[in-house]
């Protein structure tokens, strides 16, 4: 038998400042009996296909989007 | 009960309080609680494909492709709860409350959960693919 005794002393802050909070996860002000966080995430480097796809078309209208500058230069790098 | 601790006042339940919440943005399946609650299972997939072309062009992606997605989720092995020998917990409150002057959040989304409260059961599970899909380069001309 395993006994398990806490104390909580008083417990005040004053300021929480969080960018953010995503993913299946959480932020709590308060009590809980069972926290059961799984988090599975893949990004290796197979999931780069550098595949047998000839280049693209640009998008329609490409030129005329704002604020995509990006699109120009890749063009102009093919 | 309580002979061996000094304390003589104990509160069965403590409350959260709280000056201010100020969140900018709760999306995509968040949940802000003010209050209490019972059980959470919240869950998020996410496949998240980088392209250069559109989905159009390149076709659909499905979640049934990838084994992350149907992958039996880790089990914790507690051989004391399994031989049968239960945990005793026993929580001593000194003071009724929580308290906390401000909480600023600029984003919160995702199946994310913010909660000033008490709650029972919180399980949450998160499973993300990243996916890149390039065109191949194209082969650079010998220079003479």
């Amino acid at each position: 038998m395993l006994k398990l005794k806490v104390i909580n002393h008083v417990l005040s802050v004053g300021q929480i400042d969080v960018l953010g909070v995503s993913s299946a996860s959480m932020l709590q002000v308060g009590d809980t009996d069972f926290v059961n966080l799984y988090s599975m995430f893949d990004t290796p480097p197979e999931s780069v296909i550098v595949g047998p796809l000839a280049p693209f078309p640009l998008p329609q209208n490409a030129r005329q989007s704002l604020g995509e500058s990006k699109i120009e230069s890749d063009e102009d790098d093919d | 009960m309580m002979i061996n601790h000094p304390f003589n006042e104990s509160y069965p339940i403590r409350t959260a309080k709280l000056g201010t919440l100020y969140i900018i943005s709760a999306s995509q399946a968040a949940a802000v609680q003010i209050g209490d609650r019972g059980s959470t299972n919240a869950k998020l997939f996410a496949l998240a494909v980088q392209r250069r072309a559109d989905h159009k062009t390149s076709g659909d992606v499905f979640f049934e492709s990838y084994r992350i997605f149907d992958r039996p989720l880790p089990v914790l092995s507690d051989p004391e709860y399994e031989n049968g020998d239960m945990i005793q917990i026993e929580r001593i409150h000194c003071s009724p409350y929580i308290t906390v002057g401000r909480i600023k959040i600029i984003a919160t989304g995702s199946s994310a959960s913010i909660q000033i409260g008490n709650s029972m059961r919180y399980t949450a599970e998160s499973r993300i693919k990243h996916i890149r899909q390039y065109p191949r380069p194209r082969p650079v001309p010998p220079v003479n």
